[in-house]
């Protein structure tokens, strides 16, 4: 699994999207569009990706814009796991 | 209904306590061979809610095994009385300790304290208060821990940040935990924070398993990998549990993360009478 189909399997578990998070890719629109995102939704989105990659976030990083889109999400998994390589 | 139906069933009363009424749940053994005694204690804010459903389940199905399971909601949660802004880590610890004693009067065998996420820290707390020289020890079942009242509170302020980001924008407002240090409350998801208690979430931390004497110690996790592993915090933690003498039984099984997940049950006839009702309004 690449990485961003990594992260849309962590979407669709938290969200119980029932695999329909197969059908998403880097330009599906998150926050405001779908609606099972909650804020308890998003919070079980960031665990869910801090736990499966191992990967802690900072308060600073996390903000609307990061879920913007599955890319916008992909890339601050990505940036998470550079520094954390570094 | 048949007797033996009737008394499979949960008892649903109020604890009296010194700061208002406790709603408890308390699930007879069933059977002939009564295992022990299990006293649950629930996870914080709406993560309560969240898992009401698999853990009733699972305590029905300790009861019909033989085990004697009380259920407490503590001070300002669930059906309890008071409100969420007037808990503190202390009177909930002070709960636990009351619903001990009236599991102690009303079962009898081994003894488990299961705790399910920030209750998993009370219950094994709850178990430093208890244990006296020469007495049985006390059994720990752990549902997905968390590491530390600190995280626990980190991840439920973020919840305030997460709801601003679905608002048009930043409001500009300071960070969470600075209000919180200005001494004042703040809301979050619907839960009124007083600064006591997050000052005693954040401080409330798993007690050092070699204080403890030895017993028993189940800890599961959820996962929905498709080969199921337990978390690397779990693993440090564990090997500290054995080294002290513990018992130590460890697994992730296959599962959601149903404590911050909101239940996927549908009602379609419901939305179809709606629909019916609103497209198709009756002739007059």
């Amino acid at each position: 699994m690449n990485l961003t189909e990594q992260v849309l399997h962590v979407l669709d578990n938290a969200l119980s999207l029932q695999g329909r998070a197969a059908s998403f890719d880097r330009d599906t629109p998150l926050l405001g569009s779908l609606p099972e995102l909650d804020s308890m939704a998003v919070l079980a989105v960031i665990t869910g990706l801090e736990n499966h990659f191992a990967i802690t976030f900072s308060d600073d990083e996390l903000h609307g814009a990061v879920f913007a889109t599955v890319g916008s999400l992909c890339d601050l998994v990505e940036q998470s796991l550079a520094r954390q390589a570094t | 209904m048949s007797p033996r139906a009737r008394a499979a069933l949960p008892q649903a009363f109020f604890l009296a306590t010194d700061t208002g009424q406790r709603f408890c749940l308390f699930h007879p053994p069933q059977g002939a061979t009564p295992l022990g005694r299990v006293l649950y204690l629930h996870p914080f804010a709406e993560e309560l809610n969240s898992t009401r459903r698999v853990v009733a389940g699972q305590a029905r199905a300790l009861a019909q095994a033989g085990y004697g399971v009380l259920q407490i909601d503590l001070l300002g949660c669930g059906d309890s009385a008071g409100d969420f802004a007037d808990a503190t880590w202390a009177a909930w610890l002070h709960d636990a300790q009351q619903a001990h004693r009236w599991l102690d009067d009303h079962a009898s065998g081994p003894l488990w304290l299961w705790g399910m996420r920030s209750g998993a820290l009370l219950a094994a707390q709850l178990a430093a208060l208890l244990q006296a020289p020469g007495t049985a020890p006390i059994h720990l079942l752990l549902w997905q821990p968390v590491a530390s009242g600190q995280q626990m509170l980190q991840q439920f302020l973020r919840l305030r940040a997460a709801s601003q980001w679905l608002g048009a924008g930043s409001t500009g407002e300071p960070p969470p935990s600075q209000t919180l240090a200005q001494g004042l409350a703040i809301d979050i998801a619907g839960y009124t924070l007083s600064p006591l208690l997050a000052q005693g979430l954040a401080e409330a931390h798993m007690p050092a398993p070699g204080s403890l004497q030895p017993g028993r110690l189940v800890w599961l996790e959820t996962s929905s990998a498709q080969t199921p592993s337990l978390s690397p915090a779990a693993g440090r933690q564990l090997s500290a549990w054995h080294a002290a003498g513990w018992q130590v039984q460890a697994q992730a099984v296959e599962g959601p993360p149903f404590w911050q997940t909101v239940g996927t049950d549908e009602a379609p006839a419901l939305v179809q009478a709606t629909l019916t009702a609103l497209t198709h309004p009756p002739q007059a």
